[in-house]
């Protein structure tokens, strides 16, 4: 590669340039060797470039940090209006795509005996060509199909336009959670196919049906955030949070309370609820001819019908209906597999009608910014492809990063239906189950290489650029298509101006900027927004009236139909694999669930009572059938779910896809029905009819829970509310005096601590993968879990408190409590763990000999010890911190707070001259914390924001009585009022 | 008092020193069976020192488990030898010269075994040498708050003193073996024999240096195995956590090893035809002090219950709940009726007189005290404050074979020491005889 010494120092003042904003303007277009060492280039300084995250639909902004043109570290972004800084741990295992060994490393073509052999990139587009000029002469050019997850901006539009040129408009924008009922519920309701905006934050009371907003629903980063603050104690009051569905999930787990219905009946207690509104006279907002309409609409929903069709006591309805209409304003979330039964899309008007008139409509629910997922393909529009595939309409299917034969039901037919399209090009990071079928596969840039754009809401555009060069003979799928249309000649060649996808997306950015920012010229604009990672418009809402009479065609009583000795069966998308493309990744797999602890598996939820009844027990092989097909699964007993229903976890079965993910579990969409739910023609999750029977065989979960108890051991701590209210300044007690025989320590700058508010953390475990990323955590396996190794510095301990029919669940992040009087110090021979001046506790991993003498005698159990050198699957080791040691076998390990950005944070401080400023350093669990539930800082500074939090009157630590001292402050979850 | 005034100098010369004579078929059956499973116990050590320690069994929380029940056990058995040695000696105790050769050789085998577990047990043996005192890495000192750099010395100590006191107390043995044996045996002999004629002089010397010795040892008994049990006292682990513990393991130590002085004494009596110089009332009288140290142990397991009652400590409580009735249960009610219910039989003079009886009785004992110091550290590691890491262990392959090639290493040194060394003490024995009246045998 030829670079001269002018190339080489143009390039070179961009990195410099974008090591002072922070982003790059511009990616280096080849790699640099380092044959001739630069001063520019300062080995060991890290740069950030702002993008976007496409581990999910919710596109959240998010920073990348390279290190010697590796990215090593992923973070949100703090520009960025969906995210604001955070990022849960789906989006933190973006880099284990990016680094993944399974990739697909160069173009594939499926030769005459029909197994997938390499050729060159050439070759593979030669013979596409070839293919695509014969079809264009037959004239079945519109017959041409493309699939794409959902994609906004400029790659959807060079789709499209690609498609057009060809002759086809033939495009399906496949997400298997496309959110059918809410578009259909709201343009019955309001007359728009949309998903709206809604406004957790202002809210005081929430009810939602189904929901699960913190884990996978639309966009649970942002929803988790605005949950926090809308939980947040503030002035003697915190806002209300009701969960109902069938099963008790991260989101239910996070309320007041969890109100178990019969799995289908939510949009009755809507109704319900509407109804003693209506009756009450709590309505807000409306025309007394409107509520008199709406009264006649819901007259037959009485609180007692409610009461018996939905298993809710009748005086509870009343309750929940008052409480809900107190809300100032309140909001009702409806969605999620669980409510997506073959009545979906009553149940979603009703909640719509419940908003309505508690005058939460334009309030909390608002239409603009609207989300652009409202665009997607819906189910029903999958079996008119899969249907005309069949009758040979589909002369050729191009799709990108989408797996419908993994995630569409197997009745629907979309892998059979694949084998009548003549030619099936993939454009895919990852072999799956889809690409396996294709004849022709084309390796694309993961993310973390591409450029883009992404909108995830109305005006919200966010930049993707690529934070280092391509790992492998990859291209981006833009770029391979402007390729493509070139080679193709005539009017498609003609059709594209850009020479690179580069070009095409700056062509479009500079509409934007003719449209925002005219006054500042183009580049500027554009550099502007690479570094903050997009252009963020601000979208007004729009006003909507109800359309009563769409609704009274619409309202009918959901119901369920199933047989008596059957069971309901809801399938949930996994919070760590979503629809199953995060299954390949290693951190997400030993990532726990947070409410059933296992880890590596896929599992069948069923509740103890009906799991008694039938006779089985935890880890069980079960063959579990539907009438459209059957798999086999381990049992886990979970009083979470109601009884009658089985629950599984969406994500893991897959048979291919990777390592990671291969040979784990079942698929449950294998057991699912074809037919769409007729009004929305969204595919109905909950599946009426399944039967369990034992097959005899045992299968090992692999739990990282102990215990489910905490046997009144004050480790998750909780307050009622009124006795919060009670204290009102005055100070609860204090810490008691304890005699010492050793003098303090000394800390003479700082002293390192922390404060966690259990009542912001929601269990999602955002920070426990962060960890993992940032500190170069190994990961064992599920063996090794199973056993007990696992190897994580922070843990999220969960403990359910309370009867079973009412459980309380608590979160309790669990890390090293850097105590002031270590009991880990003192045991070990050899000083490989000590205290230092500012309060850590650290832990030197060259002079420990593991004698283990530490963790025993740690009673927060959080040293880790290495009991193998564990591996990093090539190319996997290259996203190590260089930052922190790789540990090597027989030497303990634990939490340092992040010492490298400690030393990082007072290194900047002291290159600045002046002293640390509290927030400049910031551990990535606590960067990571959807909910800001970890705050990090100096307790020598009485003004940071841990020294304040300490004196707050929830706070305690964990095993005070041990005197242990931690730098860890915990402050109590609270607990709402009774009632409600 | 040796049975039989029959008995003479030579008589005792001849049938003691036969012990060492060339060995037979079963001899040799026996070394290499053990020589077999020692190699399989050095290979699982291999594997774990390649693998890591991941091959065994241990995990999060049991960081500890089987390699510290086997330090624990060993240092316990190596009690006997310095007990009888050099307690009773001081006591004048007679019916301790047949017996204190075979206790004390048992005392440096079991150290010699208990040192190995320290090192199998670490994450990076290879780096053993960081735990002696020594100034390393320019300028750091081992860590003196550490109860394990306590045992370090603790154990050192007491297998020096231990093996002087053996070797001394071998010194006129060993001139007599000299003054029979040829070739290379005889320098063997003679080196250890330092040069011993049996003068006036020497003997002085001698029984004051042995006097000497044993006063030295004697606090030694007491101190080793407190420091030992100072390793779980001085944790905050529940269940470990208490001050009875350094009463109560020295009491464990002897108590397991008069089992195994009497495990190794009846078979060697058998095979050596020793009957005249290790009697009945020898055994008897071990069995004696076996119900003794039984008794103390069963105080201390009650006492351990009392105050976990007492306490109101939920987590101390919760600890000894879970080891009479937890996952481990079986263990712990192995420990109660093997070291405390079944020793309490020996209150019956026919049982306590009664060779089998009283082998049976030990190796049960043996077995109970192994698994006291299992119910103790890993039961405790199972249970502490923190009920999410609660967790189990379950030995693997490469535990148990090297914990079997411990076994076989022990039982490696004492069929050498067997053959090559007499296994009563000559001297001793021959002065509870009466004086030869003439030259040569008396009738």
């Amino acid at each position: 590669m030829e670079v001269n010494r002018r190339d080489f120092l143009k390039v070179l003042s961009i990195g410099g340039a974008a090591a002072l904003t922070g982003c790059s303007a511009q990616a280096p277009e080849k790699l640099i060797p380092y044959l001739i060492p630069v001063e520019e280039i300062i080995p060991g300084k890290a740069t950030w470039y702002a993008t976007v995250c496409r581990e999910c639909p919710a596109g959240c902004g998010m920073l990348v940090r390279t290190r010697e043109g590796r990215a090593v570290k992923v973070e949100g972004n703090p520009d960025h209006p969906v995210n604001r800084g955070r990022l849960c741990a789906r989006g933190q295992a973006s880099l284990q795509g990016l680094y993944n060994p399974d990739r697909i490393r160069q173009p594939l073509l499926k030769d005459a005996s029909g197994t997938l052999k390499p050729v060159s990139w050439d070759e593979a587009e030669a013979w596409l060509i070839s293919r695509l000029a014969e079809l264009l002469q037959q004239g079945k050019g519109v017959g041409i199909t493309w699939m794409t997850p959902h994609l906004t901006g400029s790659p959807d539009r060079l789709v499209n336009q690609w498609l057009k040129i060809l002759g086809s408009t033939r495009r399906l924008r496949y997400e298997p959670f496309a959110y059918e009922p809410i578009r259909t519920a709201n343009r019955l309701t309001f007359g728009r196919e949309v998903i709206p905006t809604y406004d957790l934050e202002s809210s005081t009371v929430i009810l939602a049906f189904g929901a699960d907003f913190l884990e996978t629903w639309i966009s649970p980063v942002m929803y988790a955030r605005e949950f926090a603050a809308m939980r947040a104690y503030k002035d003697g009051r915190m806002g209300r949070f009701i969960f109902i569905g069938p099963r008790l999930s991260l989101t239910a787990a996070n309320a007041d309370r969890w109100i178990s219905v019969r799995p289908g009946t939510e949009g009755v207690l809507a109704l319900g609820l509407v109804g003693v509104i209506v009756a009450e006279g709590l309505v807000k907002g409306l025309s007394q001819d409107e509520v008199g309409r709406i009264r006649a609409l819901v007259d037959c929903y009485d609180f007692k019908r409610v009461s018996e069709a939905t298993g809710v006591e009748p005086e509870e309805v009343k309750r929940l209906a008052r409480t809900f209409a107190e809300g100032d304003p309140g909001l009702a979330l409806g969605g999620g597999t669980a409510v997506s039964g073959p009545h979906a899309t009553t149940t979603l008007v009703a909640i719509n009608l419940l908003n309505y008139v508690a005058g939460n409509v334009g309030r909390t629910v608002r239409f603009g910014p609207v989300s652009t997922l409202s665009q997607l393909s819906t189910y029903r529009e999958m079996l008119d492809l899969i249907q005309a595939m069949e009758k040979g309409q589909v002369s050729a299917l191009f799709f990108s990063e989408v797996n419908p034969v993994f995630t569409m039901p197997k009745a629907a037919g979309f892998e059979r239906a694949l084998g009548k399209v003549p030619l099936v090009v993939s454009c895919s990071s990852f072999m799956d189950e889809t690409v396996a079928k294709a004849h022709l596969v084309f390796p694309t840039h993961t993310p973390l290489e591409s450029w883009g754009d992404v909108e995830p809401w109305e005006g919200m555009h966010g930049l993707m650029q690529p934070a280092m060069q391509p790992l492998f003979e990859t291209k981006a799928l833009g770029d391979l298509l402007l390729s493509l249309a070139k080679r193709l000649g005539g009017p498609p060649a003609q059709a594209f101006k850009e020479e690179s996808f580069y070009e095409y997306l700056r062509a479009r950015w500079r509409e934007l900027h003719q449209r925002l920012q005219s006054d500042v010229d183009f580049e500027t604009f554009w550099v502007e927004a690479l570094r903050r990672g997009g252009v963020f418009e601000a979208i007004p809402a729009q006003p909507v009236r109800l359309n009563v009479q769409a609704l009274s065609q619409v309202l009918e009583e959901p119901e369920l139909a199933g047989q008596a000795d059957a069971f309901v069966l809801l399938p949930y998308p996994s919070l760590v694999h979503f629809d199953g493309r995060g299954a390949d990744r290693p951190w997400l797999q030993e990532l726990p669930d947070p409410m059933t602890q296992l880890t590596w598996d896929n599992w069948l939820e069923v509740h103890p009572e009906d799991a008694k009844r039938h006779g089985i027990e935890e880890g069980d092989l079960l063959t579990v059938k539907s009438p459209d097909g059957e798999i086999e699964l381990p049992a886990h007993l979970y009083a979470g779910v109601r009884p009658g229903v089985v629950a599984i976890p969406i994500g893991q079965g897959h048979t291919a896809f990777g390592r990671h993910a291969e040979g784990r579990g079942a698929n449950p969409l294998a057991l699912l029905p074809k037919e769409p739910e007729p009004r929305s023609g969204g595919l109905p999750w909950l599946s009426p009819q399944v039967t369990l029977a034992r097959t005899g065989k045992k299968h090992l979960l692999a739990s990282v829970s102990g215990s489910d108890r905490q046997f009144d051991r004050g480790i998750a701590q909780v307050i009622p509310l009124a006795e919060l209210q009670a204290y009102a300044g005055k100070e609860p007690h204090d810490e008691h005096k304890v005699l010492q025989m050793y003098p303090p320590h000394e800390h003479p700058n700082h002293r390192w601590g922390m404060a966690i508010d259990l009542n912001a953390c929601i269990g999602c475990g955002a920070c426990v993968t962060a960890c993992y990323a940032e500190n170069n955590l190994a990961v064992v396996g599920k063996e090794e879990v199973a056993r007990g190794r696992e190897m994580s510095w922070i843990r999220i301990e969960r403990y359910v408190e309370g009867p079973p029919e009412r459980p309380e669940t608590r979160f309790v992040p669990m890390l090293c409590q850097h105590c002031d009087n270590a009991p880990c110090e003192p045991v070990c021979p050899v000083y490989a763990t000590v205290h230092n001046p500012e309060g850590l506790n650290i832990q030197v991993y060259n002079r420990c000999v593991g004698t283990r003498y530490c963790s025993n005698n740690c009673p927060y159990k959080v040293r880790r010890f290495n009991w193998f050198t564990y591996k990093w699957p090539e190319p996997l080791n290259l996203q190590l911190n260089p930052d922190v040691t790789v540990r090597e076998m027989g030497v303990m390990e634990k939490c340092t707070f992040c010492v490298q950005r400690i030393t990082e944070g007072k290194e900047r401080a002291k290159g600045e001259g002046r002293p640390v400023r509290d927030g400049d350093i910031v551990p990535a669990c606590a960067q990571a914390c959807p909910t800001r539930a970890i705050v990090f800082g100096d307790l020598k500074d009485p003004e940071s924001e841990v020294s304040r939090l300490r004196q707050n009157p929830r706070r305690y630590r964990v095993f005070e009585h041990l005197n242990t001292q931690p730098a860890i402050t915990y402050l109590k979850r609270i607990r709402p009022s009774e009632e409600a | 008092m040796v049975t039989g005034h029959q008995l003479g100098y030579v008589q005792a010369d001849r049938d003691l020193l036969k012990t060492m004579e060339p060995a037979g078929k079963l001899y040799y059956m026996l070394l290499l069976a053990d020589v077999v499973v020692l190699l399989w116990g050095i290979y699982a050590w291999m594997t774990q020192i390649y693998t890591g320690l991941g091959v065994s069994g241990l995990t999060h929380p049991v960081m500890w488990a089987i390699y510290i029940t086997n330090f624990v056990f060993w240092v316990g058995i190596a009690h006997s030898g310095t007990l009888i040695s050099a307690i009773l000696f001081l006591f004048r105790v007679r019916w301790r010269a047949s017996v204190y050769r075979t206790a004390e050789a048992v005392t440096v085998f079991a150290l010699m075994t208990a040192g190995l577990f320290p090192i199998v047990h670490l994450g990076r043996p290879w780096y053993f040498y960081w735990l002696l005192p020594y100034k390393q890495m320019g300028g750091l000192w081992p860590n003196f708050r550490s109860p394990l750099i306590w045992d370090v010395f603790a154990v050192f100590t007491y297998m020096i003193v231990s093996m002087v006191f053996f070797f001394t107390g071998l010194v006129p043995d060993m001139a007599v073996a000299r003054d029979q044996a040829k070739g290379w045996r005889r320098l063997l002999y003679g080196f250890l024999a330092q040069g011993w004629q049996g003068t006036d002089r020497q003997w002085r010397h001698y029984t004051s240096a042995y006097l000497f010795l044993a006063a030295l040892a004697t606090p030694l008994v007491i101190s080793v195995h407190s420091v030992v049990s100072w390793d779980f006292a001085m944790s905050m682990v529940p269940g470990w956590h208490s001050t009875i513990f350094a009463p109560y393991f020295v009491a464990g130590a002897i108590h397991s090893g008069l089992a195994m002085v009497i495990t190794l004494l009846i078979p060697l009596r058998r095979v050596f035809r020793l009957d005249a110089y290790i009697t009945q009332w020898h055994l008897e009288n071990l069995a004696k002090l076996v119900i003794l140290t039984g008794l103390i142990v069963g105080y201390s397991y009650v006492t351990e219950y009392f105050i976990a009652w007492y306490s109101d400590n939920t987590f101390e409580w919760e600890s000894f709940r879970y080891r009479a009735l937890g996952h481990y249960a079986w263990a712990f009610w192995i420990m109660i009726i093997f070291n405390s219910l079944i020793p309490l039989l020996f209150f019956i003079k026919r049982l306590r007189t009664s060779t089998p009886w009283l082998f049976g009785i030990s190796i049960l004992i043996n077995i109970g005290m192994w698994f006291e110091r299992f119910v103790i550290i890993v039961t405790s590691l199972a249970r502490e404050y923190d009920p999410y890491s609660w967790g189990l262990y379950t030995p693997r392959w490469v535990d148990l074979s090297i914990t079997a090639g411990s076994f076989a290493w022990f039982f490696l040194w004492f069929l050498l020491f067997a053959k090559f060394l007499p296994v009563i003490s000559i001297v001793e024995v021959k002065e509870e005889l009466p004086a030869p009246l003439k030259a040569g045998e008396t009738g």
